[in-house]
């Protein structure tokens, strides 16, 4: 018995719809940052995706670490972009990929060194006078702590 | 014995418990209680959730379980504690045999409880695991004869060696290890109504844990959301699962199962939340699914389980004649059911596992999971379809779409496109769909629903509206292709057609009811609900441009008139100030007050002639109603010359303030001070002033429609009257004129019909000896009546 591959059903031509990466493994990127890979299952009129054997992709620097995360439903107006990864073309790539624990050891680090960055810049630029509102310790009400 | 089966609170299974455990002491009871059940048991709303649902399970049943349970145990040693535990049907303990709680077989060899064991043994015996711990006894009491379930329908397909009458394993359950779980929910059903509990034993997994310890996966749900279009999948998903079998007891009377939410229901039987109307974002409902009756659910499930299975099964599959026959209907263009996933990972586990270990005592059976007893109706949906008449290979690709919206060049560009590109993907995309478990969730109804909606969006009334730099863009690609061929295939240049969508009506217009106040208003989203209800009226500009101008002329007016008021105030208001001002500035008033009454008469005047009032001015000022008012204010105030004047405007113009007078009548407030005036003319004056009222043809007419013009007319006679009957110098008669005017006013008043002659302010006692004067008698009679003067007024 032999396969008779699926004729393509072309939805929507002409126009950009996710109807046609349906079942195929996609890289998702969040607007909060983070990136998801994963089969896209379904859809919706909003872009609403549901994501299988979803997989969570933390990148530092040159190197990877996946963290599975099975199911995922996205509510899309939390999808900056997506788009189809090619399952051949999926393993050669220059990136390196560790365990999951380094790489959050590392994202860790990454972060840390982020902020003390980040807290350098603000302490020159307060000396001189100008405030920057920083968004990450400022509560919902404006006000900015600092401990 | 009666207690329990009295008490409806209990639930089925308890009685079905009690019913086993009782069956050991009294044979003779066992089936009558049986059917009496099953009576109950049709009755019963399967959907209840007292009896299957949170109402079910309370408190007190555990303690009465425990306190029967302890009963029993005294009754009988034979059973063993908890015989029942043995009926579990097993956990797919592959590994798990310690917590299968198979009563020892010596304690079984004591009293009855035949079936309760019997039933324990096939069950349990049919897992190639647990049989293993069951032993010597399981193997010795499978031929002990067993009522066969007659109802049951028969497992065609069970290549297993147990003996027929014990096939108790319900359709579609392998003699694999079963999980009560995973049964159909038929299955179940009538697993229940056998009596032959299944009682799950259950150990401290959870339920939907896969025992066979074949990872993460969860085999029960994962595959139910996959099958979604097996009408039994459906059933599931629509109904919950079936209510988890009753916990069972262990010897020391540990419940080890968990508490499985109650099955959700979503019919409208009573006692059930109502079936909600599909909000708009639902996605289509899958075409077998829809159950609206319980007892449908029982009909149902079974014919179609009924047709799905192959005669005959194979012993041995591989997983490639598994896959392809499982994968074939996949591959299918429009297949309406949308066959689910081909085989799970376990599944396909499961099966290079068999195969490898063989089936001990040939207990074969399609190597399905238990999950595959849920699986089971999908599986048996490829077979039937695969052979059928779905024998439609699509040879090309079908594109389906809608295209009405595009442009149609760019239509053609893009089935150009397709086409060099579809030959290339589809044999490698097909052979990897065909290896995911999970593809096809989306159903293609769900798909095309999407696109329906994001095709609606296009639509457009006024595509050169909506999208103008879309339809540039084309025509110039057409206009550039026509020039680049240069016009050799004439044919291909295609007019541009644009397609537009006619443009539906969808203004709600509000009911209204005849007579009501009020429009009746249903509001939705689609129709808020309107908090005023303004009618606009669009004006033309010609309109708008006209209606302006009248306003400012009328303004205009007003702003005149305002302003002669305000003089007129101040000369009226001279007099009093005339006293309270010393005696020096005495003159310095008079003087203004002079000014004033000039000025004002020269607002009426003409430009040039001093005697004569404006008629235009006259007119417009009296077109206004404040204005009139103002004249007549003002008329007293003026020198006697002006006034008269004044009047003879008045009456010049009168005819035409007669009409506009009409509504109003507020030229009476003339009448007095025109009174005043009239007295201290002159004969000439007065000749003069009714000739102006006369005027031209048909002028009179007019004024005789008009209140104030008739008390005009009857004054001017009067006053003419009275200067000829008093005085008999009276210059009256010297010529001509006042006779003939009064002719023609007789003449005038007589022709006029009665309907426009307005009747007067009041009527001048001397009026009929005027007319005698000049009328002869009939006409006299005539006027009298007409006029209503009274003879007695003389």
């Amino acid at each position: 018995m032999r396969f008779t591959s699926r004729p393509k059903m072309n939805y929507m031509p002409g126009t950009a719809s996710l109807i046609e990466d349906i079942d195929k493994k996609h890289l998702v990127l969040l607007r909060d940052g983070r990136t998801l890979i994963g089969f896209l299952r379904s859809i919706d009129q909003f872009a609403n995706l549901v994501l299988q054997q979803t997989v969570e992709r933390i990148h530092v620097g040159k190197r990877y670490g996946d963290i599975p995360r099975g199911i995922f439903i996205v509510r899309g107006e939390n999808v900056v972009l997506l788009g189809e990864i090619d399952l051949e073309k999926e393993s050669d790539t220059s990136l390196q990929q560790v365990c999951i624990e380094d790489i959050l050891e590392e994202q860790r680090l990454q972060q840390q060194s982020r902020q003390e960055a980040e807290k350098t810049k603000h302490l020159a630029l307060k000396e001189r006078g100008l405030v920057m509102p920083r968004s990450d310790i400022m509560d919902e009400y404006g006000v900015q702590h600092q401990y | 014995m009666t207690s329990p089966f009295s008490n409806s609170q209990y639930p089925i299974y308890l009685h079905l418990l009690l019913l086993l455990r009782f069956s050991s002491l009294d044979e003779d009871c066992t089936l009558e209680k049986e059917e009496g059940l099953v009576e109950e048991e049709d009755e019963i709303d399967q959907f209840n959730d007292d009896t299957f649902g949170d109402g079910a399970i309370d408190d007190d049943w555990q303690e009465e379980h425990k306190r029967l349970a302890e009963l029993e145990e005294r009754k009988n040693d034979g059973l063993g504690g908890l015989g029942l535990g043995g009926l579990g049907m097993g956990g797919m303990g592959g590994g798990d045999s310690s917590t299968v709680q198979l009563p020892p077989p010596a304690s079984r060899e004591g009293g009855g409880g035949d079936l309760a064991e019997s039933l324990a043994m096939l069950i349990l015996g049919a897992d190639p695991a647990i049989a293993s711990v069951g032993g010597p006894a399981g193997s010795g009491d499978r031929s002990t004869g067993l009522p066969p379930p007659p109802s049951m329908p028969q497992q065609h397909h069970h290549p297993s060696q147990l003996p027929s009458h014990h096939q108790l394993t319900p359709s579609g359950l392998p003699p694999g290890p079963l999980h009560p779980s995973l049964l159909s929910y038929q299955q179940h059903q009538h697993l229940l109504r056998r009596g032959g509990a299944p009682m799950q034993q259950m150990n401290s997994h959870n339920i939907w844990e896969n025992n066979m310890g074949f990872g993460p996966v969860s085999v029960t749900p994962g595959l139910i959301t996959q099958m979604e279009d097996s009408p039994l999948m459906s059933i599931i998903k629509e109904v919950g699962l079936p209510n988890r079998p009753p916990p069972v007891m262990s010897e020391d009377g540990r419940d080890f199962s968990e508490r499985a939410p109650p099955p959700r229901s979503s019919s409208p039987v009573i006692g059930s939340p109502p079936v909600r109307a599909v909000p708009i974002g639902t996605p289509p409902k899958q075409p077998m699914s829809h159950i609206h009756h319980p007892t449908t659910v029982h009909v149902r499930a079974p014919v179609h389980h009924q047709h799905r299975y192959p005669p005959s099964f194979p012993e041995r599959i591989s997983p490639n004649t598994l896959l392809n026959m499982a994968n074939s209907p996949l591959c299918r263009p429009p297949f309406p059911a949308g066959v689910g996933p081909v085989l799970s990972q376990i599944q396909r586990a499961q099966m290079l596992n068999s195969q490898v270990a063989g089936f001990p005592r040939g207990c074969q059976g399609p190597p399905l999971l238990p999950g595959g007893g849920g699986f089971r109706p999908f599986f048996g949906q490829p077979p039937p379809h695969r052979m059928g008449p779905h024998h439609n290979h699509v040879p090309c690709p079908i594109i389906r779409h809608n295209t009405t919206h595009l442009h149609p060049q760019h239509r053609r560009m893009l089935t150009q496109r397709m086409q060099s590109r579809g030959g290339y993907r589809g044999g490698r995309v097909g052979d990897w769909r065909s290896r995911d478990p999970y593809s096809n969730l989306m159903t293609q109804r769900e798909k095309e629903w999407v696109a329906k909606i994001q095709m609606m969006q296009l639509q457009s009334t006024d595509p050169y509206l909506d999208d103008y730099y879309y339809q540039n863009y084309f025509e110039k690609m057409e206009k550039r292709q026509e020039r680049d061929r240069d016009g050799v295939r004439k044919e291909h240049t295609t007019k541009l057609i644009t397609p537009q969508v006619a443009k539906l009506e969808h203004t709600y217009r509000p009911v209204q009811f005849a007579g009501s106040l009020g429009k009746l208003t249903v509001s939705s989203v689609n129709n808020p609900r309107k908090m005023i209800d303004t009618v606009v009226t669009s004006r033309t500009d010609d309109e708008e441009k006209r209606e302006k101008q009248v306003w400012n002329k009328r303004r205009q007016i007003l702003y005149t008139v305002e302003k002669m008021y305000s003089l007129l105030l101040e000369v009226q208001d001279f007099e009093k100030r005339f006293m309270q001002t010393p005696e020096e500035q005495r003159e310095t008033l008079l003087e203004q007050h002079k000014t004033h009454t000039l000025q004002l008469y020269a607002s009426l005047k003409e430009k040039e002639w001093d005697d004569r009032v404006s008629d235009e001015q006259c007119l417009l000022i009296m077109s206004v109603r404040k204005g009139k008012r103002l004249i007549s204010r003002l008329i007293p105030f003026l020198p006697p010359l002006q006034a008269a004047t004044v009047v003879m405007g008045i009456a010049r113009n009168l005819h035409a303030l007669a009409k506009k007078d009409k509504q109003d009548q507020a030229l009476c407030w003339l009448v007095e001070p025109v009174a005043v005036v009239i007295s201290s003319l002159s004969s000439a004056a007065l000749t003069d002033l009714l000739q102006e009222l006369q005027g031209s043809e048909g002028q009179l007419s007019k004024v005789l429609q008009n209140k104030f013009g008739v008390t005009l007319l009857y004054l001017i006679l009067s006053e003419g009257e009275r200067m000829q009957s008093s005085d008999l110098n009276c210059q009256l008669m010297d010529d001509n004129r006042w006779t003939e005017l009064v002719f023609s006013v007789t003449r005038e008043l007589l022709n006029v019909p009665p309907s426009s002659l307005s009747p007067p302010l009041f009527t001048p006692p001397n009026l009929l000896s005027l007319f005698s004067r000049y009328v002869d008698r009939q006409r006299l009679e005539l006027l009298q009546e007409k006029l209503q003067i009274s003879a007695l007024s003389r």
